[in-house]
């Protein structure tokens, strides 16, 4: 049996990488619209968003908004194939029941 | 250790959830800006007509022009991956304008009350229409926006056009900002 991304398979990461997924290739979401989407603390995001960059799944940038600070965030092309990965064997799992005829 | 089957669906059944609700952040935020943009477009629009009635015309003529014009530019500024968003844009307000304009032919003569009556229940419509299909704040918008016309039209008739800049176009700055808050 396949076991998924142990990295991804914790619930905050996993919604932090979902959310990230639902963008396309390259663009960034702003900081506190994942933290709004994931429904999570800064503190707590930011330590999963650190575990997720170093695994490089996941690229962080700091700049300026104007005056305003702003942290912004993507998928790397790693964490975009991991999350597919994470994904297909969670169907995986499933596939041997939904061939089950006493289902 | 593997998940179970149950865990695995839960899993999924989270990175649907997920999904919708990043749609929906997505599509407030992209929509905000317009509301905003539309609501000062608005609340101008009936002020001067407020101000210098005998230019109802180019003055809506030119409100519009000019809605439309930053419109279509914070459109693409926001969605560039949507293939022809321009286009789309263009083609959606133009389809609210042409209605507005059709109607008015048809029905013609109107005051100018009822004339200006057009477009804002036609968008309230909309909004009302999209809530009941998409995202539920739309609901809230639209019913709030037809509140505010019918009330002009037939409570504050007298300062109608002053009603109208204040509370049509406010409503709509408000909601605009009320989408960005999540």
């Amino acid at each position: 049996m396949q076991t998924p991304d142990e990295i991804i398979h914790q619930p905050v990461r996993l919604k932090i990488m979902a959310a990230l997924n639902t963008l396309e290739p390259g663009r960034w979401l702003e900081f506190v619209v994942l933290r709004s989407i994931v429904d999570t603390t800064d503190g707590n995001l930011g330590a999963h968003l650190s575990t997720l960059e170093g695994a490089s799944y996941v690229k962080i940038a700091k700049d300026f908004a104007g005056k305003k600070p702003r942290t912004r965030i993507k998928l790397s092309p790693q964490g975009r194939e991991a999350f597919d990965q994470y994904v297909a064997t969670l169907h995986a799992i499933l596939a041997p029941q939904d061939l089950d005829p006493s289902n | 250790m593997s998940p179970t089957a149950e865990e695995a669906a839960r899993a999924l059944r989270e990175i649907a959830t997920i999904r919708a609700r990043a749609a929906g952040f997505q599509d407030y935020r992209a929509e905000s800006s317009q509301l905003i943009l539309w609501g000062f477009a608005y609340a101008l629009g009936f002020a001067l007509t407020a101000s210098f009635p005998a230019f109802i015309l180019p003055i809506w003529l030119l409100v519009v022009a000019g809605a439309l014009t930053a419109g279509t530019i914070t459109a693409c500024r926001i969605n560039p991956e949507i293939p022809g968003i321009a286009w789309r844009y263009l083609t959606l307000v133009g389809a609210i304008v042409a209605f507005c304009i059709i109607l008015n032919i048809i029905m013609w003569p109107l005051s100018a009350e009822q004339s200006s009556m057009i477009g804002p229940l036609f968008v309230a419509a909309l909004y009302v229409i999209r809530g009941v299909q998409l995202r539920p704040r739309y609901l809230a918008l639209g019913a709030l926006l037809a509140l505010v016309s019918v009330a002009g039209f037939f409570v504050f008739h007298s300062i109608f056009w002053w009603w109208m800049a204040a509370g049509f176009g406010a409503t709509l700055i408000l909601s605009g900002l009320w989408l960005r808050q999540q």
